[in-house]
């Protein structure tokens, strides 16, 4: 894989996740809702960062799908929750793929995505009640 | 000093959600579980390569073998655990909430120097004091946490590709860790 691939690959992943928060949210209350919304515009974010690391080395950034499926229905706060959290983690481990496959700024920005992906996936935890909120390798296969 | 990797049984990962995607070849270092055990054998084998370390003196000739560019970032790791572990002794209350992160820090150091192909060099860490509130010992371990995770994003960055995704989910455990401490 290079790290072009790798970080199209990524990028496929930030669709995915910003597809998926257009369904959580509309299953939490207020403040979930907010959590959802920074956590979608951080994906929103790093989306875009990849886009132009991409255009660097002129690969052309894959596309959004119009709707992906969802690995389990989601139909209430519960559900909604575990599918914030499974977002995270699939962000994290295509990052943490990417990190094999390159380096310098690219590397930067994958390491960040990770613990970005990391963080919020520990937040989510905290919030439906998952213990441990933390796992020791973030990103690993699972 | 050699530090040998303990012999543990390679526990599974806990995973949760979505299916995971196809499977990328998987890299030789990927971590797996570790025990205490394993932990305090990497700890024992520090401790007796102290006193073998004078040997080495009397051996004369030769440079000594450059060390392995993880040995720093390996001794912090176990730094880390040992920093948990004192807080515990002082603060048993923040014992049940924090030993998912003191047990992740182990196991780094396990993956660690599974990684390094179970040899390097490193030093025992001194023993924290974390006398104080539990305020006051929290905030230490979010800062040491916090310069973690610096080190390994650092640590990441500047190492060969086979290590980067290992490094770096340290580093991504670590800014998780301070969402618990904060």
């Amino acid at each position: 894989m290079s790290a072009a691939s790798a970080l199209a690959a990524a990028m496929m992943a930030e669709h995915e996740a910003i597809f998926g928060y257009g369904v959580v949210g509309a299953h939490l209350d207020r403040a979930g809702q907010d959590t959802a919304r920074a956590a979608e515009a951080a994906h929103r974010v790093r989306r875009d960062a990849v886009a132009v690391r991409l255009a660097a080395s002129s690969t052309p950034p894959p596309a959004a799908r119009p709707a992906y499926a969802l690995p389990f229905d989601v139909t209430n706060r519960d559900s909604a929750l575990r599918l914030a959290i499974a977002l995270e983690e699939h962000t994290a481990q295509a990052w943490r793929r990417a990190l094999a496959e390159t380096a310098g700024e690219d590397r930067r920005l994958a390491v960040e995505a990770l613990m970005e992906a990391a963080a919020q996936a520990t937040r989510w935890r905290r919030t439906a009640g998952v213990r441990p909120s933390t796992v020791p390798f973030p990103g690993a296969p699972a | 000093m050699q530090v040998r990797r303990g012999g543990s049984g390679r526990g599974a990962e806990p995973g949760t959600g979505l299916r995971p995607p196809p499977r990328a070849p998987q890299p030789p270092l990927t971590p797996g579980g570790t025990s205490r055990r394993a932990f305090l054998g990497a700890l024992g084998a520090l401790a007796a390569g102290s006193t073998l370390a004078g040997c080495d003196l009397l051996k004369g000739g030769g440079d000594p073998p450059a060390p392995h560019p993880l040995t720093g970032f390996v001794s912090s790791t176990i730094g880390l655990a040992a920093l948990y572990d004192a807080t515990f002794a002082a603060h048993p209350d923040l014992t049940a909430a924090l030993s998912p992160v003191r047990d992740a820090h182990r196991q780094h150091v396990d993956a660690l120097v599974r990684a390094v192909g179970g040899s390097l060099s490193t030093s025992a860490p001194p023993v924290p004091n974390v006398a104080g509130p539990p305020a006051q010992a929290v905030a230490a371990l979010a800062a040491a946490e916090r310069k973690g995770r610096d080190d390994a994003v650092a640590a990441c960055l500047a190492n060969v590709a086979r290590l980067a995704p290992l490094l770096g989910s340290i580093a991504a455990a670590r800014a998780s860790h301070l969402e618990v401490l904060v």
